[in-house]
């Protein structure tokens, strides 16, 4: 099972907190409030169970025989207190209530016919009530029944208070939990944006690391191993960038003495003119390797985007290799914005690479959509094999099923370079198959319409 | 015949680079050193000159100024150095051409018959005087004044001018730019960039936006009255 998210672990701790914290209170508040209004309400009762008694006792002693209904009959009991009267083991009750005299327990009976006065609390018909019960004479006790009904009404309100109030505490908690989590999660979201930056590309994005003094350590060793990796990078461009900067003033020397050379072929015997014939080849493979490589060192730098017609372009590109400037085919706007000299590039790599691999070159198709240019280049080639479409975009790759003809001197860096121009435009090249046969070489290039 | 002279402190670039051009039909000298180079461009000009940046005591681009300050000689940097940088501080200095090394010895050729074609070019059209506001070319004496003072161009900077003065009012791109000055079919559109600046130092007030040479963003430069 997936592990819930620290941000839902802290809201739900946070509500998980709020609710057990406002319940204790609830609870709390309602038994105190409860025992002072029962404590309350015991006392009003007494009082006014006494004050009848005193008028029933007052009543019962005027005439030798009195009218004990009439005697009640003067108190005022109001809606919730009713009267009754054990007289020498009758029961006189100013409202003919059947139950009401059977509610009374039996204990306190005992106690009160024993001369004793006391309380206690029933329950009858569902509702408690409060007893009180008053000796007037031997034989006679006077008792109330208090109805606590509306006592009863008053907590059930206050209990749905409460729960309301804690849920709600509860709700606030988890809300609080939320703004804290995220506010929490903030600097952490920062370093992961940060991150992002930098892998986009953006090597020169830091932290502060004083906007955050207590994650301080995290951004420090952020920056710090931000700083080491680019440091690296840079070491092994510097290194590739060194490598060919110093292979170049000889290959100057090179470039110009086989030119001495090539013109006087025809002077030379046959086997140094072959020997003189390949040393010049070579020297131009080797140049065009220093020239890649130099290009793959400068990895890093943006695509300088300016105006330009990529079907000249890809004409011009044609022209320079004596390919037909007709396979050039524009659908809709062909002047895109884009790094000329990349693209420039781009186009005569995947040219050549049609032209080593792919028995030639049949079509370059150029279409802006919408925001995006997308090139192809079509050869009739026999394709490339599955196995190797992931890999013929990565350095010194030449393809098993283009093995046969690798001395063609195709550096391997060709479809790198594609690759790498494709990215400094923040776009993808692709290999797919032609349909009809042969390799279909695709660039997308976003952000080209100018 | 036309006489190249290399200046180059690599004694095997600098033999190999005479060698080559010779058999290109080139009456090539070279020299050691930017002060042997100033010397013997002084005794005896040539028509073109290479310099390497990367030289012992004077320095490339303090030779292309020295030589730039005696000579309107189109001067063409071969160095190992291809940063931005680089190029833009030679060709402010008065290069007219950058190309990095290696260069192949048909391309060498090929950009210094581009830069004679221009050099010749100019001189024997009958084209009049040319007015921009206070700015005038008259391309066959070869003259640029502005305010009615002369102002000192070199051979670059006043065919860029003279191409651009041609079209009035019409955006000429950095491409077609480098393919009517520079006779490149394709190169380093910095070269342009470059020397607009320094057309600019020159035909400019120097206070605002630019009044005469116009940049128009994404498309190129034009010259408006």
């Amino acid at each position: 099972m997936r592990r819930a998210g620290l941000r839902v672990r802290v809201v739900a701790g946070f509500a998980a907190g709020a609710l057990a914290l406002s319940a204790t209170m609830a609870l709390a508040s309602y038994q105190v409030a409860r025992q002072s209004l029962i404590k309350e309400r015991e006392r009003t009762a007494v009082r006014a169970a006494y004050d009848d008694a005193a008028v029933v006792r007052i009543g019962l002693g005027a005439t030798t025989r009195p009218d004990v209904a009439a005697v009640l009959r003067v108190l005022d009991t109001g809606e919730s207190r009713r009267a009754l009267l054990q007289r020498q083991g009758n029961w006189y009750a100013l409202k003919a209530d059947e139950g009401s005299t059977g509610a009374i327990p039996v204990a306190l009976q005992q106690q009160a016919a024993a001369g004793t006065a006391s309380v206690q609390r029933i329950r009858t018909g569902g509702h408690a009530s409060i007893v009180v019960a008053v000796p007037l004479a031997p034989g006679d006790v006077f008792y109330e029944v208090d109805s606590l009904r509306e006592l009863e009404h008053t907590l059930s309100v206050l209990t749905v208070v409460l729960t309301l109030v804690a849920m709600g505490t509860a709700v606030l908690g988890a809300g609080l939990g939320w703004y804290a989590s995220r506010y929490v999660l903030r600097p952490l979201r920062r370093v992961a944006d940060a991150a992002q930056e930098i892998a986009g590309g953006a090597s020169k994005y830091r932290l502060d690391p004083a906007a955050e003094p207590d994650l301080a350590r995290l951004t420090t060793s952020f920056n710090h191993m931000v700083d080491e990796l680019s440091a690296r990078l840079e070491r092994d461009r510097r290194f590739a960038a060194d490598v060919s900067h110093e292979l170049r003033s000889p290959l100057q020397t090179l470039a110009a003495a086989a030119s001495v050379l090539e013109r006087r072929r025809e002077h030379l015997d046959e086997r140094t003119a072959t020997a003189a014939g390949l040393v010049t080849q070579e020297i131009a493979h080797f140049q065009q390797l220093v020239n890649d490589l130099l290009e793959l060192s400068r990895s890093d730098r943006p695509a300088a985007r300016t105006t330009t017609d990529v079907a000249d372009l890809a004409r011009q590109v044609c022209r320079e290799r004596r390919l037909p400037a007709t396979i050039v085919a524009a659908d809709g706007e062909s002047r895109w914005s884009v790094d000329r000299r990349r693209v420039g590039q781009l186009l005569g790599n995947l040219l050549d690479n049609a032209r080593a691999y792919g028995g030639g070159p049949v079509a370059v198709s150029l279409r802006l959509d919408g925001d995006v240019g997308r090139i192809d280049v079509d050869d009739e080639g026999p394709g490339v094999s599955p196995e190797d479409k992931p890999l013929i975009f990565d350095r010194f790759v030449r393809g098993r099923s283009a093995g046969a003809r690798a001395d063609s001197g195709g550096a391997g860096l060709g479809l790198a370079l594609v690759a790498q121009h494709a990215a400094a435009h923040g776009g993808t090249a692709a290999v797919l198959d032609r349909p009809g046969g042969g390799a279909r070489f695709r660039v997308d290039l976003p952000g080209c319409r100018p | 015949m036309s006489a190249v002279l290399v200046i180059e402190d690599d004694d095997r670039i600098r033999l190999s680079l005479v060698l080559a051009l010779e058999d290109e039909g080139y009456e090539a000298t070279g020299a050691p050193t930017a002060e042997e180079g100033i010397a013997a461009q002084r005794r005896r000009p040539a028509d073109t000159v290479l310099v390497d940046l990367m030289l012992p005591g004077i320095d490339g681009f303090e030779c292309i100024r020295a030589l730039r300050r005696a000579h309107d000689v189109p001067i063409v940097v071969i160095s190992a150095r291809d940063d931005t940088h680089d190029i833009v501080a030679a060709l402010e200095a008065g290069a007219d051409d950058y190309l990095v090394k290696p260069v192949a010895v048909k391309e060498l050729t090929a950009r210094l018959r581009a830069l004679r074609r221009r050099a010749r070019a100019g001189a024997g059209d009958e084209v009049p005087v040319l007015r921009f506001g206070d700015l005038e070319i008259s391309p066959e004496a070869g003259e640029v004044r502005l305010a009615g003072t002369p102002v000192a161009v070199t051979r670059t900077e006043f065919q860029l001018l003279c191409e651009l003065a041609e079209h009035p009012g019409r955006v000429l791109s950095r491409h077609q730019l480098l393919q009517r000055v520079w006779g490149y079919d394709g190169g380093d559109e910095r070269l342009v960039d470059v020397h607009v600046g320094r057309l600019r130092q020159k035909i400019e007030d120097g206070e605002g936006a630019p009044r005469h040479l116009v940049t128009v963003r994404g498309l190129g430069y034009k010259l408006q009255r």
